[in-house]
C-alpha cells in the first residue's frame, strides 16, 4: 500500500504549484484571467505530454482535438439552449459532445496514421487539421466560416449572472481541474503496464512487437487519452470561456507548436516540465507584453533560444539529472 | 525538501508581486484601455488605431482642455498592451486593465472575433466596451449590455457603391461578387447580394475564397466566363492586392470594381505598381478629404466636437513619429476617444452604467463623420460610408455625390 | 466550356507547383542531412521576398538578379543561425532543435516587422504576357517556372556529379557510416543547412515573381505548412520528392476547383484546399513513405 502511495509523491510538486497559482488567482485582484492563461498552457503541455512523452510520437495535429472539443462545446449550447428545462445540462451535454468528436477524431487518426513513422505521422496530422478545417468552411457545416456565436444563447438560457460567473470564472477552474486530471493519468500511466509498454514502443518498437507487447493498443490509449484532455481544455477555454468559435480562429497548427515549446521548455517525457514551461511561456509573454508592447517577441524569440541552448533537454530534464540519489529524487520525474 | 519548496513558492510570489507592484493606481485623470493588436496578423490596423487614439487624446488634453466632469478639467490618458492579435491575449489583458490599471473604458481589439473573445470579460466587470474594429452584426445580437460599435456593420459596406453604379450606369446589370470566407466579408457580401436584388441586379457569380489562400486564379477565371460588367469583393488587406494583380493577370477587364478594406490603404497603390490600382474603388469608413465641418454639423443640427481633417492628419503623425497617412482604421478609433467625451460630459459622470447610457443617446459630428448607436444593441446607426477610386495615385472620394472630391471615372480603365 | 476553365487552372497550377516544388526542397534537405524540422521555414520564405522588394523597389534591379543574391544572403543567414545555435543542439533531443527554429521564425519576423512596418507590400514587374486560347499567363510566371527548374536541375547535379553532393547524400543515407570512411560530417551538416536555407529564402524569390503582392512579415506562416505537406508527400528526405509533390499539389490546388464548382451550395475553393490537405493522407495510406521515400 505504501509502494502504491510514494509512486505518487512526483505529484505533490505539480499540484502544489496549480494550487500556488489557482490561490494567487483567487486572491489577488487581476490576476485571475492571467493564472488561467497560464494553466491553459500547463494543461495542454501535460495533455500533450502523456502521448509524446511516452511514445516519442510528435503529433503536430494536436490542435485539432483542441478546436474539435470547441466545437463539441460550441454545439452544444447553440443547438440545445433552446430546450430551457436543461439549465445547466447543456454544458454537460457539450463536454459530452466534445469528448466524443475528439474520440471519434483520435480513434480514426490513430487507427490510421499511427501505422505511420516518426514525422510522417507528425505531419500527416497536420494534412487531417488542414483539411478538417477547409472542409468546415467549404462544405458549410456547423456554421462553416461563420463560425458559432453562442453567447447570445447562453445568456438567454441560464440568465446573465451566471453566464458571467460561468465565463470568467468556472471555465478557467475547470482548466485547472483539467490539468490536474492530467497530471494525475500521466503519472498513473508512467507507473503503470501502459507506461512500460510505451517505454518499450520509444526505445524499439520492432523489439517491442517481437516481444509480444500490444503496441498499437498501448498507443491508441495514449494517444486517445492525450486528445481528450486537450479536446476539454478547448471545450472550457476556448469554447465556454469565449462564447464563439470560428473554424479559422481554431484549426491553427502555431497552438501545436506552442504546446510542443512548451512541453520542451519544460522537458519532454517529464511530469513537472510542462508546468514549467508553461510558467516560462506564459508569464514571459505575459510580461513582455505589458511592459514593452509590440516588442515582446523580438525580446522572447532570443530567451528561448538561449533557455534551449543552455538547457537542451528542457529544465526539468536538467534538474532531473542533478537531483538523480539525492532525497529529492523521488519528486521530480 | 521542505524548504525547497517553500523556496520555490516565495519564487513564484515574488514574480507575481513584482507584477502587482508595476502598477500605479489611477485617481485624477480617464484612462481608456486597449489590448491593441501591435504584432501578428493584424499589427498594420492596430499600430493605426493606437495613432489614432493618441492622436485624439492628444487633442482632448491639449487643444481641448481635459474631459469637463463636476465642473473640472480631467486629463484623458492611454493604457494599452499587446495581444498579439490572439484570443487567447485578449481575456488576460482587459482585465488587467480593468483591475490594475483601473481604465474607465476599454476599446476593443481589431477584429470581430478578437472583440467577441474580449467582451465576456468586460460584461463581467460591467466596463463600458467600445467596439471599433468588430464590424460583424452578429456581435451584437448577443445581448452584452456594454458594447458600443463605432465602426459601421458589414452589412452596408457596399451598399452604397451599388447605389453609386446604379446612377451612372443604370444598364450595367451584371454584377459578380468575389469575397474572402471571413465573417466580415460574408457579412458583406449578403448585404451587397440583397441590395443588388432590390436594385434589379443580376447576380452573375457569388462565390467566396478561403482565408489566407496565396492564388485566386481558379475563383478569378471562373469569375471571367461568367463575363460581369461590376465585380464587388475582398476581405482583407493581402486578398486585396492579391485580387486586381490576378485579374490583370488574367485580363480580367470590368466596368468597376470595388474591394472592401485593403483597396482604401495607401500602401495599396504601391503595392500594385500604381497602374493595376487605377480605378479601383473602396468602400470606407472615412478617408482623407472628406469634408466633415462644424458648420456643416450645425446644417444637420449636431453637436461638433474634435479636431479638424488636417488637425487630425498632423496629431495622427507625431503621434506615431511616422509619415504616414492615417486611414479609417485610425480615423474610427479616434471618432471613439471623442465619442467617449461627448458622453462622460453629457453625463458629467464616468459612472459605467451612466456613461453607456449616454453613449446610447449621444448623437454627434467630427472629422469622421456622424456618429449615432442602437440605443438597446449598441450598434452604430449614424455613421455612412463613402466611396474612395484611385485616379492618378490619389484617393478621391466618388460618392456620395455630396461628399465627393472628384468625379467617378467610368468604366474603369484597362489593366 | 469547364475543359477550357480546367486546362487554364492546371496550367497556372502546373507553374505554382514548380515554385511549391522548390519552396519545400531546403525543408526537405535539412531534415534529410541533420533531421532537423525547420518550423520557421515560412519566415526565411519571407526574407526572400523582402529581398526582391527591397531590391527592386529601392535599387531597381529585376527579380532575376535577386535569385543569386537570395541564395547568398540566405546561405551566409544558413551559416550564421547553424554555427550559433544548432550545431549545439545536434546531439540533444531531436525537438530541442525544433524550438529553436521556432524561436528564429519568430525573431526574423519581428526583425521584419521593426526595419519594413507591418505594412503589405508589394512590386509591379511588367515583362508581359502571352494569350493562350484558354487563359492568359503573365510572362513573371513563367519565369518563375524556369527559375525554379533550372534549380531543382542545379540541385539535381550539385547531389550526383559534385564531391560534396556525394558526401551529402552519404550522410543521409548512414552519418555514422560517412563519418567512418573520412567524410567530414560536421560540414557537411554545416553546408547543407546553408544550402537548405538558402534554396528555401531564394524561392521566396520565385514566389514574389509568381504573387508579386501580399508581402509583410508575417506571410510566412500559410507556406510552413505547405511546405510540410508537400515534404512528407515527397517522401520527406529526398528533395527531388519534394519537387515533384509541389507540382502535383499545385495542380490539386488549382485543378480541383472547376470540379468542386460544379456541387451546389457549397464553398468549392475551400474543399479544394481541403482536398489539397487530404490528400497527403489517401496517399500515405497507399504508401506510407511518400512518393519517393525509401523504407
Amino acid at each position: 500500500m505504501k509502494k502504491n502511495i510514494v509512486k505518487y509523491y512526483p505529484l505533490i510538486p505539480v499540484l502544489a504549484v496549480y494550487l500556488i497559482m489557482f490561490l494567487i488567482g483567487f486572491f489577488m485582484p487581476g490576476m485571475w484571467q492571467m493564472v488561467a492563461l497560464l494553466a491553459f498552457y500547463c494543461a495542454l503541455g501535460q495533455s500533450w505530454n502523456i502521448f509524446m512523452g511516452m511514445t516519442g510520437y510528435v503529433d503536430f495535429g494536436y490542435v485539432t482535438f483542441i478546436a474539435l472539443g470547441t466545437y463539441g462545446m460550441s454545439l452544444g449550447i447553440t443547438y440545445f439552449s433552446q430546450f430551457e428545462w436543461l439549465g445547466m445540462g447543456i454544458i454537460v451535454i457539450g463536454l459530452i459532445l466534445a469528448m466524443f468528436l475528439a474520440a471519434l477524431a483520435a480513434l480514426l487518426e490513430a487507427a490510421i496514421a499511427l501505422r505511420l513513422r516518426g514525422a510522417y505521422f507528425a505531419i500527416a496530422c497536420i494534412g487531417i487539421n488542414e483539411g478538417l478545417r477547409y472542409f468546415i468552411e467549404g462544405a458549410k457545416i456547423w456554421g462553416g466560416s461563420e463560425g458559432l456565436i453562442f453567447f447570445g444563447a447562453l445568456t438567454q438560457s441560464l440568465g446573465r449572472e451566471t453566464v458571467n460567473q460561468l465565463t470568467t470564472f468556472w471555465a478557467d477552474f475547470s482548466v485547472f481541474v483539467i490539468a490536474a486530471l492530467a497530471a494525475f493519468l500521466n503519472m498513473h500511466y508512467m507507473r503503470s503496464k501502459i507506461g512500460y509498454a510505451l517505454t518499450a514502443v520509444r526505445e524499439d518498437e520492432d523489439a517491442a512487437k517481437v516481444m509480444g507487447v500490444n503496441t498499437t493498443k498501448y498507443k491508441t490509449l495514449a494517444f486517445l487519452t492525450s486528445g481528450l484532455l486537450g479536446a476539454a481544455v478547448g471545450a472550457m477555454a476556448w469554447g465556454l470561456k469565449l462564447g464563439h468559435v470560428y473554424p479559422g480562429d481554431v484549426f491553427v497548427i502555431h497552438y501545436t507548436i506552442e504546446c510542443i515549446v512548451v512541453v520542451l521548455l519544460g522537458g519532454a517525457g517529464t511530469l513537472l516540465g510542462p508546468v514549467v514551461g508553461g510558467l516560462i511561456y506564459g508569464l514571459s509573454k505575459y510580461w513582455l507584453a505589458i511592459i514593452m508592447p509590440g516588442f515582446q517577441l523580438l525580446i522572447f524569440a532570443p530567451i528561448i533560444i538561449i533557455i534551449i541552448v543552455a538547457f537542451p533537454e528542457g529544465v526539468i530534464g536538467v534538474l532531473k539529472q542533478r537531483v538523480k540519489r539525492t532525497a529529492l529524487e523521488k519528486y521530480i520525474v | 525538501m521542505k524548504k525547497r519548496i517553500v523556496l520555490l513558492v516565495i519564487g513564484f510570489a515574488a514574480v507575481f508581486g513584482f507584477l502587482l507592484a508595476t502598477n500605479a493606481l489611477a485617481i485624477d485623470k480617464v484612462v481608456i484601455g486597449h489590448p491593441a493588436c501591435l504584432s501578428g496578423k493584424y499589427a498594420k490596423a492596430g499600430e493605426q488605431a493606437i495613432g489614432g487614439v493618441k492622436a485624439c487624446i492628444d487633442w482632448v488634453n491639449n487643444v481641448y482642455g481635459g474631459v469637463l466632469v463636476a465642473g473640472k478639467r480631467i486629463p484623458l490618458k492611454y493604457k494599452y498592451y499587446d495581444c498579439e492579435s490572439k484570443k487567447e491575449g485578449v481575456t488576460s489583458l482587459i482585465e488587467r486593465l480593468i483591475t490594475v490599471d483601473k481604465v474607465n473604458v476599454v476599446f476593443s481589439a481589431y477584429s470581430s472575433g478578437l472583440t467577441l473573445s474580449g467582451a465576456p470579460v468586460a460584461e463581467r466587470y460591467n466596463m463600458v466596451y467600445m467596439d471599433h474594429g468588430g464590424a460583424s452584426d452578429r456581435i451584437f445580437q448577443q445581448g452584452f449590455q456594454y458594447i458600443v460599435q463605432t465602426i459601421g456593420p458589414g452589412s452596408k459596406y457596399h451598399v452604397g457603391t451599388l447605389n453609386m453604379f446604379d446612377h451612372f450606369d443604370p444598364k450595367a446589370k451584371k454584377i459578380a461578387l468575389a469575397y474572402e470566407d471571413s465573417e466580415f466579408a460574408r457579412m458583406t457580401m449578403g448585404g451587397a447580394e440583397k441590395h443588388a436584388k432590390k436594385l434589379g441586379k443580376k447576380i452573375v457569380f457569388m462565390r467566396t475564397y478561403p482565408k489566407g489562400v496565396t492564388d485566386l486564379t481558379p475563383l478569378l477565371s471562373d469569375m471571367k466566363a461568367k463575363k460581369p460588367d461590376i465585380v464587388l469583393g475582398g476581405g482583407h488587406y493581402e486578398d486585396g492586392q492579391l485580387f486586381a494583380r490576378q485579374m490583370s493577370d488574367l485580363d480580367i477587364n470590368v466596368k468597376g470594381l470595388s474591394l472592401v478594406a485593403s483597396a482604401t490603404l495607401p500602401a495599396y497603390y504601391k503595392a500594385l505598381g500604381g497602374n493595376i490600382a487605377e480605378g479601383v474603388l473602396g468602400p470606407s469608413h472615412w478617408e482623407y478629404g472628406v469634408t466633415f465641418s462644424p458648420e456643416g454639423a450645425m446644417k444637420v443640427g449636431l453637436d461638433w466636437i474634435g479636431p479638424g481633417q488636417d488637425e487630425f492628419v498632423k496629431l495622427f503623425k507625431k503621434a506615431l513619429g511616422k509619415d504616414i497617412t492615417p486611414d479609417y482604421h485610425a480615423a474610427e478609433a479616434g471618432a471613439q476617444v471623442l465619442a467617449y467625451v461627448k458622453a462622460v460630459e453629457n453625463m458629467n459622470s464616468i459612472d459605467q452604467d451612466k456613461v453607456r447610457a449616454s453613449l446610447g443617446k449621444l448623437k454627434f459630428m467630427s472629422f469622421y463623420g456622424g456618429w449615432d448607436v442602437d440605443d438597446k444593441t449598441g450598434m452604430q446607426i449614424g455613421h455612412s460610408m463613402v466611396d474612395m477610386q484611385w485616379q492618378k495615385g490619389k484617393r478621391v472620394i466618388v460618392w456620395p455625390l455630396e461628399a465627393a472630391t472628384g468625379k467617378l471615372i467610368y468604366p474603369k480603365p484597362k489593366f | 466550356m469547364i475543359f477550357e476553365l480546367l486546362a487554364g487552372n492546371l496550367t497556372h497550377g502546373l507553374l505554382l507547383g514548380g515554385v511549391y516544388g522548390v519552396a519545400t526542397m531546403g525543408l526537405s534537405l535539412i531534415f534529410g542531412v541533420i533531421n532537423v524540422v525547420n518550423v520557421g521555414h515560412g519566415q526565411f520564405i519571407m526574407v526572400g521576398a523582402f529581398v526582391t522588394l527591397i531590391l527592386f523597389t529601392a535599387l531597381g534591379l529585376s527579380p532575376v538578379i535577386a535569385i543569386p543574391v537570395a541564395l547568398i544572403i540566405g546561405m551566409a543567414l544558413g551559416f550564421l543561425f547553424f554555427y550559433t545555435v544548432m550545431r549545439k543542439l545536434i546531439k540533444a533531443p531531436e525537438l530541442a532543435s525544433l524550438l529553436a527554429t521556432f524561436a528564429v521564425g519568430i525573431l526574423l519576423e519581428e526583425l521584419a516587422k521593426l526595419i519594413f512596418g507591418a505594412d503589405f507590400r508589394g512590386y509591379y514587374w511588367d515583362v508581359g504576357k502571352i494569350i493562350l486560347p484558354f487563359t492568359t499567363i503573365p510572362m513573371s510566371k513563367l519565369y518563375a517556372f524556369i527559375g525554379s527548374i533550372a534549380i531543382a536541375l542545379f540541385l539535381y547535379f550539385w547531389f550526383s556529379k559534385t564531391r560534396s553532393g556525394t558526401a551529402v547524400r552519404s550522410v543521409i543515407e548512414d552519418s555514422e557510416g560517412a563519418r567512418v570512411c573520412g567524410v567530414n560530417v560536421d560540414w557537411i551538416y554545416a553546408l547543407s543547412f546553408a544550402i537548405g536555407i538558402g534554396i528555401t529564402v531564394m524561392s521566396g524569390v520565385l514566389l514574389t515573381m509568381f504573387i508579386p503582392v501580399g508581402i509583410n512579415p508575417y506571410m510566412g506562416g500559410a507556406y510552413t505548412l505547405k511546405a510540410f505537406v508537400i515534404a512528407v508527400l515527397g517522401g520527406l528526405t529526398s528533395p527531388y520528392g519534394a519537387f515533384f509533390a509541389g507540382l502535383i499539389f499545385g495542380l490539386v490546388e488549382n485543378g480541383a476547383y472547376t470540379l468542386f464548382a460544379l456541387i451546389p451550395g457549397v464553398a468549392p475553393f475551400s474543399l479544394t484546399v481541403s482536398l489539397a490537405f487530404w490528400m497527403l493522407f489517401f496517399l500515405l495510406l497507399v504508401k506510407p513513405t511518400g512518393l519517393l521515400g525509401k523504407k
